[in-house]
């Protein structure tokens, strides 16, 4: 468990030491104080001490109020800067061991990411050691010396689990991360569940928090669920290498692959697969192909060499219809050469394109955030006001006489993004083309030059003695017994490349077998009942707090997420709970999942830290009875510890009749938090 | 001929503009040249525009640099006068980001925090800082514009 028994704040300012001292105990704690008074500033305190301040909404001290950093304020309208401060935080675990935290919020010879840890009470005894840790930066999570919260992990006994990130990493869980399912934040806490979260690219971040939080066996199950999810990664990988690769072989045999798809599927009929080679313009397998090379290679054989005289008149004939080929190819080649540096400078234009948009994007980016900027030391303009009449300006710098509307700037960002994405569209595709018609264009070429040779050699042989034998024939021969050599090679290395692909085929069908078998049993026995007892306690605890938006009975807890699901009456589909629920029953909603958390950790031993932080629970004007179920709910987990922290309206009276017959230990902010120390 | 729509209306859609007819990022680079590129954060108005210009594209900066690093020697190119800055100017001084002293635009301490908050995150300005930081206090003066000035007076005279 982890336990804040006390925290102390320190500032020093122009005008003396200011600060703040509050105490802490075991069940429920009240920190009341007035809208304005520095509760909400308390509350940032303990988390920053943490090292949890992105759940505040950002890291390092900038998240924290302007009392601590900038100037302080006492009493009203009297101010003092501040030179430096910090926050000193003492927590306790299980064993009893205690340790205190200081973290400097202003300083200016510290960064803010450092973190003093001593070992034991500081309030105590004041000679301890401290070892100074790191919170945030690379490593901060990691680094087994300095890393703070690695310390807090072992501090608290945890043992993060690893999952599996959006790039298909593993990583630990970040606990910051846990953080968020229970302390709730008062800007944007009650916004949603584990509404501040940070994200850090973590898959359906949710459920492996409940996971955590409830020890739930279904994480070893995720584990092996993940394990083959990055097997199947690899295999498509390997898939796609395997597949360039049969790419080249057909291109190296002059043939066309059919049969083989991009991505993993198995395959039953590996004949499917094949390479078709043309002759006589109709394609044929390999092997057909070769037993038609080596019929017309023994056929030939049993005939005598041809002379050349008995050649001559096939030769002349054999001649014009070579040549007339070769003008219909030259033809081609010249279309298709202009056709292509066509392309190529149409892709150059693009390509010059999309630099300048890029650089345009970048711009406006800038703009955006400079307008933000300017924002914040109020400059009028990038509020579209005019700095000196304070008439609207519309954002543009054009003359008045224009009368054209300037997009505002996130949208002209949106719309240069999707120029762009457009334009790499188009590129894509130009690319490809070219791709395609160069390889024609080769092609091409090549039998051009072949066709010049063929001609060449039967001029020569025409002019040559007409008794010798004929050239030409002697090196049809060759050549045929050549081609049968090579395919007869290829068609055997075709046969080792497919078997690799069996090897592939196989190991895809294995995984796809090991995830079916995984869909039917993620949940163990015990995962169930978590399941069902964290549905109970929520649905109960529903109805102490006069849920009323839904029936209780429509109200499930997703086996997804294990967020809060409400359907409609007579109706089978389930949805997020938020949709159907008014905004005050959102809050219960919240109340109740957060309480159902932490009663169904600790009746079936779970790791949630036995620790609720609360900040200004009381919103979207909730009644005070209902408010006073809540509390009294609060006030029955006498071996958790809840730190709560409200205005009850600033009145008295609402006070008194929210916490009637409640037991609870009361930390009251008088008028200020942070007030001057003698 | 028959015609296949009764009724045709147009309607005016928001428009895209570049950048640099942003006011808050023109005063943005206005705030940079002057902390930059101007001895005592103060700067005349042709300077102004001349780097303004040469912020516009990477031609215009290369245009520049060349003829710095030739030594003032490469005929430089005329620059462009541009009525937006004119206008992002007369913004910035009556935001209190600067103020016209003798004719020169001197940056007011309201700038001087623009100018400190940008850096802290300048991400997507870091090229057009690069390139200020490269033409420094010392490169491009006042006396300077005068002579090229001068020069294409003389020239075109």
């Amino acid at each position: 468990m982890l336990k804040i028994n006390n925290i102390k704040i320190d500032v020093n300012t122009n005008n003396g030491l200011f600060g703040a001292s509050h105490t802490f105990k075991s069940g429920l704690n009240i920190i009341r104080g007035n809208n304005t008074s520095g509760k909400s500033s308390l509350f940032q305190a303990i988390v920053y001490a943490l090292g949890f301040e992105e759940l505040i909404g950002g890291r390092f001290e900038k998240t924290m109020q302007s009392v601590l950093k900038d100037q302080v304020e006492f009493p009203k309208h009297k101010f003092h800067s501040v030179l430096q401060s910090s926050v000193l935080l003492e927590i306790e675990n299980t064993n009893g061991d205690i340790i205190t935290i200081r973290r400097f919020v202003r300083n200016p010879n510290r960064k803010s990411q450092l973190i003093d840890v001593y070992f034991g009470s500081l309030s105590a005894n004041d000679s301890l050691e401290s070892r100074p840790m790191f919170v945030h930066d690379n490593g901060g999570a990691s680094d087994e010396n300095y890393g703070f919260h690695l310390y807090l992990e072992e501090f608290l006994n945890w043992k993060l689990p690893q999952v599996l990130t959006n790039n298909g990493e593993l990583r630990n869980i970040y606990i910051q991360q846990i953080a968020s399912s229970f302390i709730i934040e008062q800007k944007s806490g009650w916004s949603d569940f584990f509404a501040t979260m940070p994200n850090y690219g973590l898959n359906n971040k949710e459920a492996r928090i409940v996971e955590f939080i409830l020890d739930m066996d279904v994480y070893g199950n995720k584990m092996k669920k993940q394990e083959l999810g990055i097997s199947k990664k690899i295999l498509e990988n390997d898939w796609m290498n395997l597949n360039k690769r049969f790419e080249r072989f057909t291109e190296k045999g002059g043939g066309k692959l059919i049969g083989l798809s991009q991505t993993p599927m198995i395959i039953n009929n590996f004949d499917e697969i094949n390479i078709l080679l043309s002759k006589d313009e109709t394609d044929h397998s390999i092997s057909n192909y070769l037993d038609l090379t080596i019929d017309e290679f023994d056929k030939i054989n049993l005939t005598e060499t041809l002379s050349v005289k008995e050649n001559i008149i096939d030769n002349e004939k054999l001649i014009v219809e070579k040549e007339d080929k070769l003008n219909q190819i030259s033809f081609d080649v010249e279309m298709i050469s202009t056709e292509l540096t066509f392309d190529k400078q149409k892709l150059s234009n693009f390509n010059y394109q999309l630099e300048s948009l890029n650089e345009d994007l970048r711009k406006n980016k800038g703009a955006f955030k400079v307008q933000k900027m300017g924002a914040e030391i109020d400059l009028k303009v990038s509020g579209n006001n005019c700095p000196s009449c304070n008439q609207e300006i519309n954002d543009s710098l054009l003359p008045l006489s224009v009368k054209q509307v300037p997009m505002r700037l996130d949208d002209n960002i949106d719309f240069l993004s999707a120029q762009i994405r457009m334009l790499q569209v188009n590129i894509e595709g130009l690319e490809s083309k070219i791709i395609v018609k160069n390889k024609k264009l080769i092609n091409l070429r090549g039998s051009q030059n072949s066709l010049r040779s063929q001609i060449r050699e039967l001029k020569t042989e025409l002019t040559s003695d007409d008794r010798l034998p004929s050239i030409v024939d002697i090196e049809y021969r060759l050549n045929l017994k050549k081609r049968i050599e090579f395919y007869s090679k290829y068609l055997e290395d075709f046969a080792e490349l497919k078997d690799e692909l069996l090897l592939l085929s196989n190991k895809w069908k294995r995984i796809l077998q090991e995830q079916e078998k995984l869909k039917s049993d993620t949940f163990s026995i015990n995962d169930i009942a978590k399941i069902k007892s964290l549905t109970d306690n929520f649905k109960s605890l529903l109805s102490t707090f006069n849920y009323s938006s839904k029936t209780i009975n429509d109200i499930a807890i997703s086996e997804e997420n294990y967020l809060p699901l409400a359907k409609k009456p007579n109706d089978d589909l389930f949805y997020n709970i938020r949709f159907d629920s008014s905004a005050s029953d959102f809050v219960r909603s919240i109340w109740a999942y957060t309480c159902s958390l932490y009663k169904t950790s600790v009746a079936k031993n779970g790791n949630h830290p036995n620790l609720l932080m609360f900040d200004e629970p009381k919103q979207q004007d909730m009644s005070i009875n209902d408010f006073t179920n809540f509390l009294k709910e609060l006030s029955t987990y006498k071996n958790a510890q809840t730190l709560l922290f409200a205005s009850f309206e600033n009145s008295d009276e609402t006070f008194k009749k929210a916490t009637d017959g409640i037991e609870f230990h009361l930390n009251y902010i008088n008028n200020k938090l942070i007030k001057p120390i003698d | 001929m028959k015609l296949y729509a009764e009724k045709i209306t147009f309607s005016k859609k928001p428009i895209s503009i570049p950048p640099e007819y942003r006011p808050s990022y023109s005063i943005a680079l206005i705030v940079l040249i002057l902390k930059i590129c101007c001895q005592g954060n103060k700067s005349s108005l042709l300077k102004l525009h001349l780097i303004n210009w040469a912020l516009k594209s990477n031609e215009n900066k290369d245009s520049l640099k060349k003829f710095v690093l030739s030594n003032y020697t490469e005929s430089s190119k005329t620059w462009g006068i541009e009525p937006s800055l004119n206008r992002a100017l007369n913004y910035a001084v009556h935001e209190g980001v600067c103020s016209i002293i003798n004719g020169k635009y001197l940056l007011l301490e309201k700038g001087e925090k623009f100018y400190s908050k940008i850096l802290e995150n300048p991400e997507y300005l870091n090229d057009e800082i690069d390139f200020l930081n490269f033409l420094g206090k010392r490169k491009i003066t006042d006396n300077r514009i005068d002579s090229i000035y001068k020069k294409w007076k003389n020239q075109n005279a």
